[in-house]
């Protein structure tokens, strides 16, 4: 078992019974999971980390009330995306989240035409456009889903609603940005 | 062509995503090291309070500052010692997250509900609203209550009592599935409204809010907690109650 890093359990146990050097690797761990996600949420770099920051804390603080066998990760999610929403609503602004492609990104290793990859960006140019003009509630569980890559448990923890509703609230806006994508190819 | 959900888990690869700050655990050890938040305009206001108190310690410019907010005062020293008391000053429940202070009268105006007061423990010494999206959908009213008679007051909150109340289901799976092996629960009556007794060490709390949502809340005091649902509506007495106490108070409501 040497040298194998240690499962979240373990580290739980470990953290709640005071090693600091758990938890740190819990944070080490998630934290760009938890910054994107609360990035996704507030919209601002800025209020991510101080909701990250703070979501960590929180969390060490409510350790001992981590119930046995649960999922970390989840719990976690929820923590910050709490302290992110809690953040948005406080300050009283709310940052619209544009997301962006990296200049350059080439998917798959083969070798495309230079026209074949100049036509790919900017599908996707196109695709994340429309994503970001949806409402709100359509951007954030389309973003959490994919582009985050959260389980169904884990949008649900990071959007504060229920798992069903994710599963609804998704369908409905697939079918709109479909609705927009089939739109925007038949102009 | 890939189907709209291949072309948005392909984007994901694609995005350019702000750098997560690396510092992140070290803030984190600092607030443990600290006790202090770390958050930045939180900060800000401390040490804006620290150095208006460290300016108001002193005569001239206490007086400079009453000057110049033009206030005709004269600052009395007084000799008496504060009272011993391990208990934080300020609102009961200002430091267990239950939303915004408010009177009942405002509260009841926001809510949709009739806000059950247990006439045993008289009147709430303060009240929270909590609205969405921190609270659930409909709204959460929290009664705060100071000492009272016979029932024991923590010693970290200075509060005997909290009954909370939101529009929503309480739903006996949730209650399995959260309450750990160190809590049972027992089915109850309160005014022949279906209820539960929560005995042991509960500290998480589930219920179907009037959206349909599961809504999560901590049990502020962890203690014994006594659940009843009042025709829609989920009331919960938290508190160092004995169960019969906890069932007359419930059955005081209305």
């Amino acid at each position: 078992m040497e040298g194998r890093p240690a499962d979240d359990s373990q580290l739980i146990e470990r953290a709640q019974r005071g090693d600091s050097a758990a938890y740190e690797e819990i944070v080490q761990r998630y934290q760009q999971i938890v910054f994107r996600t609360a990035y996704v949420i507030t919209g601002s770099s800025a209020d991510a980390e101080d909701a990250a920051q703070e979501g960590f804390v929180k969390a060490y603080r409510a350790l001992d009330r981590f119930r046995s066998g649960a999922d970390l990760r989840p719990w976690l999610l929820r923590i910050v995306a709490n302290e992110a929403r809690n953040r948005v609503r406080s300050s009283g602004r709310r940052h619209q989240l544009e997301l962006r492609l990296t200049e350059g990104f080439r998917p798959g290793d083969a070798v495309p035409s230079p026209e074949a990859v100049a036509i790919a960006a900017d599908e996707r140019r196109r695709l994340l456009a429309m994503v970001n003009a949806l409402s709100e509630e359509d951007r954030l569980v389309i973003a959490s889903r994919y582009f985050l890559q959260l389980s169904g448990e884990e949008t649900a923890a990071a959007l504060g609603i229920a798992e069903g509703t994710v599963k609804s609230r998704l369908s409905r806006a697939l079918a709109r940005l479909k609705a927009r994508v089939e739109e925007a190819t038949h102009a | 062509m890939p189907d709209l959900e291949e072309q948005l888990t392909a984007l994901s690869v694609a995005i350019d995503w702000p750098k997560t700050p690396s510092h992140l655990w070290r803030g984190v050890r600092r607030s443990r090291t600290e006790g202090l938040q770390l958050n930045r305009w939180a900060l800000a206001a401390v040490a804006v309070l620290v150095i208006f108190g460290t300016l108001l310690a002193y005569t001239p410019s206490r007086e400079a500052i009453a000057g110049w907010l033009n206030l005709h005062t004269t600052f009395l020293r007084t000799q008496s010692q504060p009272t011993p008391s391990p208990l934080p000053s300020g609102p009961l429940g200002e430091r267990l997250g239950l939303g915004s202070p408010t009177t009942l009268d405002k509260a009841q105006s926001q809510v949709s509900w009739k806000i059950q007061i247990p006439a045993a423990l008289g009147p709430p010494d303060e009240v929270y609203l909590k609205l969405p999206p921190t609270g659930p959908s409909g709204g959460e009213v929290t009664l705060v209550y100071g000492q009272r008679p016979d029932i024991r007051t923590s010693g970290l909150t200075g509060v005997s009592v909290l009954v909370t109340e939101a529009r929503g289901k309480a739903n006996e799976t949730f209650f399995q599935k959260m309450l750990g092996p160190d809590a049972t629960f027992e089915p109850v009556t309160v005014n022949g409204h279906p209820g539960y007794w929560i005995a042991g060490r509960p500290h998480m709390f589930a219920f179907t809010d009037s959206d349909g949502n599961i809504y999560t809340d901590t049990l502020r005091l962890a203690t014994d907690t006594l659940i009843f649902d009042d025709n829609g509506t989920v009331v919960r007495l938290e508190g160092e109650m004995t169960r019969a106490q906890a069932l007359q108070i419930g059955a005081s409501a209305g």
